[in-house]
């Protein structure tokens, strides 16, 4: 289901494989694609932050900059050189944008980076739900009111497993279990964060309480899931991706997937929402901007990012990477980051995390 | 069995032309990499992710294959000529390997470094042959309470690696755990030591520990001496005697297969192998007293098990689609964007992939021997340098490795601050080596015993219920029984006057300055 909301700049966009891999079209791709663009540009360049031109629109002068707040090879690094390379080969964009890495402090240092650059339109960065847990935990001085939602582009799914020859058949045998104290669950990250607030979550919705959950955190979904096939643990909540592979070759069994509706990549799947349990978990992704920048710079970064999710390359790229579009532009993205964090402020005061 | 049938096949894909060059792309760019210090495999995979883009999956896994084993391969160079590990995994060849390039045995060294890494590489592809999906349930047997009872067995090697004054190896060690503590607990989301700087929130990189107490401490100690002392003799041929090649083909061997089944649990990797063999082999060797001094085998076996740990790690990789260390957890992200999703059934779905990714290892092992061998007495040349120019180029590539990782100025303090410390550690005999087998096992002990003893609800039992784990532990205790018993006969006839601390007990808050 597409939540595009857009139009778009330019029809046509060229996003046939022709333009993928021919580093040699891009001239022709680019002069072809942003004609309204380079016009909006036309003669008002007013120096480093790029001017607004006379029409209202905005349009960047520089390379943008997409910082991931975590080292290469994380999932934030995989969505800010994707997007970054997407926009490129796409021709969506003047300037090759610049990926940047600062990593550190489970996101901290990079959102302190762009903390200090207000109003400048040219530095973005790719964010999930840490930039709501993490300063929840009180980890890190900034937290989402500090920056300027761009787009929500797509989201991923958590998922909730047991060994296969587990006696355990629904959500709610694992509730009841886990809340006797019978059960260890097995995460992919530390208390308070995604995972954790993913079985807190579900486990109330289920009337369950959840401060009983014996809740082990791993290094990573990977962790976890072998702890749970070699029997040390009893269960594990993880991100649908990590769990492709087991669950395809039968070694685990998943008993709820956090989705609204069925995942394609896993559709024998139930949701918890079919097992009567009133509970949904995205892993969105999105991007968003330092402080102070103006309306059209906003609406220039939405668009972008809205024909970026058009393109077939995209559609691709995101496919492979077991994400589901789920677009949001500036207005409806805050009002979720908002919504979002007084859910998880709910259910972390519930266990004991606030 | 269709093994070789299977082998066979795999060969015939790795041997296409277009695969054979990216099998010697791969493992140059490694070995280049690798020998930089600080920038390891991990950064090299990330840096070639966008070069495998478009590339058919199997040549893609098959070069970012080639830059992990090349990298291991090549770090071993940097530790043996500059003391400045190139990458983590190489951290315990510059126990011996540095002595033997001050000996004058760099060449000798860096030989034994090649001749072991390609013996622990084959035998570790010999192993993701023959037995990988096998190894599957091994793999898994391992939860945090054998984790727990492993790190144990592996601290319990600080006896050995002490040097001379066991209380002097002890507090370092002690010292090297505190270190792990550093950061925001795993466990509980709690910062810890980290005196409210978010770059310590995720603790102090070991690699910036590791060039700190190493390679600063030794260009500290070189400009304390003013060019005195140390003089290095001019370099003596790589061409090993028979009988040294009989003396470290032994510990090559053992540590291959030690190193390779360690790769293949998840919750290790080609650190944690190198350092127990290192100190496996010190304590069966005859001459074990020698260790860090220059001794031969301490080279062969750190290398053989690291790379041997390389290989074996691509095992909970290709059979369970786990990453067993956090190289693999970015080959595994490379390879899901690549469209490949790795786990049990890849074997049975796509064994071209398997058995090319098996053969081209077989092929890159060559190469690299191949490559490296001519190479060593180019590098060597390095030595010849004069110290005036190697010592600052020695302290660029440290900033630039740690820089690298993290792009932080605040990590180039504490490069800055550990080369003081290592410094001040090598002129109060303090040895640096048990500081580092504590941060690398300390907090891996840690988070483990925590994680069991909140399974199994603060029952403690649990570590020697389970059979492994106490099979471990059992081992740990009668790996220390000699020093013990050493240290209470000398104790009454030697009288030493220094009052011994109590070991075991836990780290006391302390400041990391490690004065006597």
């Amino acid at each position: 289901m597409s939540l595009l909301t857009k139009t778009h700049v330019g029809p046509g966009t060229p996003g046939s494989g022709t333009f993928r891999r021919a580093p040699g079209f891009r001239a022709a791709a680019v002069a072809a694609a942003l004609p309204l663009l380079l016009a909006a540009c036309g003669g008002t360049d007013d120096g480093a932050t790029g001017g607004t031109a006379e029409d209202g629109t905005w349009a960047p002068t520089q390379a943008i900059e997409i910082t991931a707040p975590a080292a290469t090879g994380g999932g934030w690094d995989t969505l800010a050189r994707t997007s970054a390379r997407l926009l490129e080969e796409e021709g969506l964009v003047d300037h090759s944008p610049q990926v940047v890495n600062k990593p550190g402090a489970g996101g901290a240092i990079g959102w302190g980076y762009i903390a200090n650059n207000p109003g400048d339109p040219h530095k973005l960065f790719v964010t999930s739900p840490p930039i709501l847990l993490v300063p929840m935990a009180g980890d890190s001085d900034y937290d989402h009111d500090n920056f300027t939602p761009i787009a929500r582009l797509a989201t991923d799914y958590m998922v909730y497993l047991v060994a296969a020859d587990s006696d355990i058949e629904t959500f709610a045998d694992l509730a009841e279990q886990v809340e006797s104290g019978a059960l260890s669950v097995g995460g992919g990250s530390g208390p308070g964060s995604m995972d954790h607030v993913a079985l807190a979550g579900a486990l109330r919705a289920a009337g369950a309480d959840a401060t009983q959950a014996n809740y082990i955190p791993f290094d990573g979904g990977g962790e976890a899931l072998t702890s749970l096939l070699g029997g040390h643990v009893d269960a594990a909540v993880v991100g649908v991706g990590e769990a492709l592979g087991m669950l395809e070759s039968g070694d685990l069994r998943a008993v709820g997937v956090s989705s609204a509706e069925r995942v394609d990549v896993v559709a024998e799947v139930p949701t918890l929402v079919e097992q009567d349990i009133d509970f949904t978990f995205d892993i969105w992704r999105g991007v968003m901007g330092p402080t102070d920048l103006t309306e059209p710079q906003i609406a220039y970064h939405e668009t972008l990012f809205a024909d970026l999710m058009e393109t077939e390359a995209w559609k691709e790229e995101s496919a492979r990477l077991g994400w589901t579009d789920a677009y949001q532009d500036s207005e409806e993205f805050g009002a979720f980051l908002d919504d979002t964090r007084g859910e998880f402020a709910e259910i972390l005061t519930e266990v004991g995390l606030q | 069995m269709g093994m070789l049938d299977q082998l066979m096949y795999g060969f015939s894909i790795a041997l296409t032309p277009e695969n054979l060059l990216y099998v010697f792309i791969g493992v140059l760019a490694g070995t280049v990499i690798g020998i930089l210090p600080g920038l390891g495999p991990m950064s090299a995979i990330a840096l070639m992710i966008p070069i495998a883009y478009g590339m058919d999956p199997t040549s893609a896994i098959i070069m970012l294959a080639g830059v992990y084993y090349g990298a291991i391969f090549g770090g071993s160079t940097s530790s043996i000529l500059l003391n400045a590990p190139g990458v983590a995994g190489t951290v315990a060849t510059s126990f011996d390997g540095y002595p033997m390039a001050l000996k004058g045995q760099a060449g000798k060294a860096l030989a034994i470094a090649a001749i072991s890494s390609f013996v622990g590489g084959t035998i570790g592809v010999v192993g993701l042959m023959a037995i990988a999906p096998s190894l599957a349930s091994f793999a898994v047997s391992f939860g945090p309470t054998e984790y727990f009872a492993l790190m144990v067995l592996g601290l319990t090697a600080v006896v050995s690696l002490g040097g001379r004054n066991l209380t002097k190896g002890l507090i370092s060690a002690v010292v090297g755990v505190i270190i792990a503590l550093v950061g925001i607990d795993s466990q509980t989301a709690i910062t810890r030591f980290t005196f409210d700087r978010p770059e310590l929130y995720e603790g102090v990189e070991f690699l910036i520990v590791a060039l700190g107490v190493f390679a600063l401490a030794e260009v500290l100690v070189m400009l304390s001496r003013r060019g005195k002392g140390g003089v290095r003799k001019s370099v003596t041929s790589l061409r090993l005697s028979r009988g040294e090649l009989a003396r470290i083909t032994p510990p090559a061997l053992r540590s291959s297969v030690l190193g390779f089944f360690t790769g293949v649990l998840p919750g290790a990797g080609a650190t944690v192998a190198s350092f127990l063999a290192y100190s496996a082999e010190k304590r069966i060797a005859r001459d074990g007293k020698t260790f860090g001094q220059g001794n031969m085998k301490g080279v062969a076996a750190p290398e053989a098990a690291n790379n041997a740990a390389a290989v074996g790690s691509f095992v909970p990789l290709m059979t369970l689609g786990v990453p067993g260390s956090g190289t693999t957890a970015i080959l595994l992200g490379a390879l899901m964007v690549l469209g490949v999703q790795p786990g049990p059934t890849m074997l049975t779905d796509d064994p071209g992939m398997f058995w090319g990714v098996v053969a081209s290892m077989y092929l890159g092992t060559v190469v690299l021997l191949v490559l490296n061998l001519p190479l060593i007495p180019v590098f060597a040349k390095v030595l010849n340098t004069p110290r005036t120019m190697l010592l600052p180029l020695v302290v660029v590539f440290c900033v630039v490795g740690v820089y690298g990782l993290s792009f932080s100025v605040f990590d180039l303090g504490l490069l800055a601050a550990f080369g003081v410390i290592g410094f001040l550690m090598r002129r109060n005999d303090f040895p640096a080596a048990p500081l580092i087998l504590g941060l690398i096992l300390g907090g891996l002990m840690e988070t483990n015993m925590r994680r069991a003893l909140q399974i199994s609800g603060g029952e403690w039992s649990v570590f020697v219920t389970e059979p492994i784990s106490a099979g471990l532990l059992a081992l740990a205790a009668l790996s220390l029984l000699p020093s013990l018993v050493r240290a209470l006969r000398r104790r009454p006839s030697a009288g030493t006057p220094a009052e011994v601390p109590a070991p075991a007990d836990g780290p006391e808050e302390q400041a990391p300055t490690p004065r006597g």
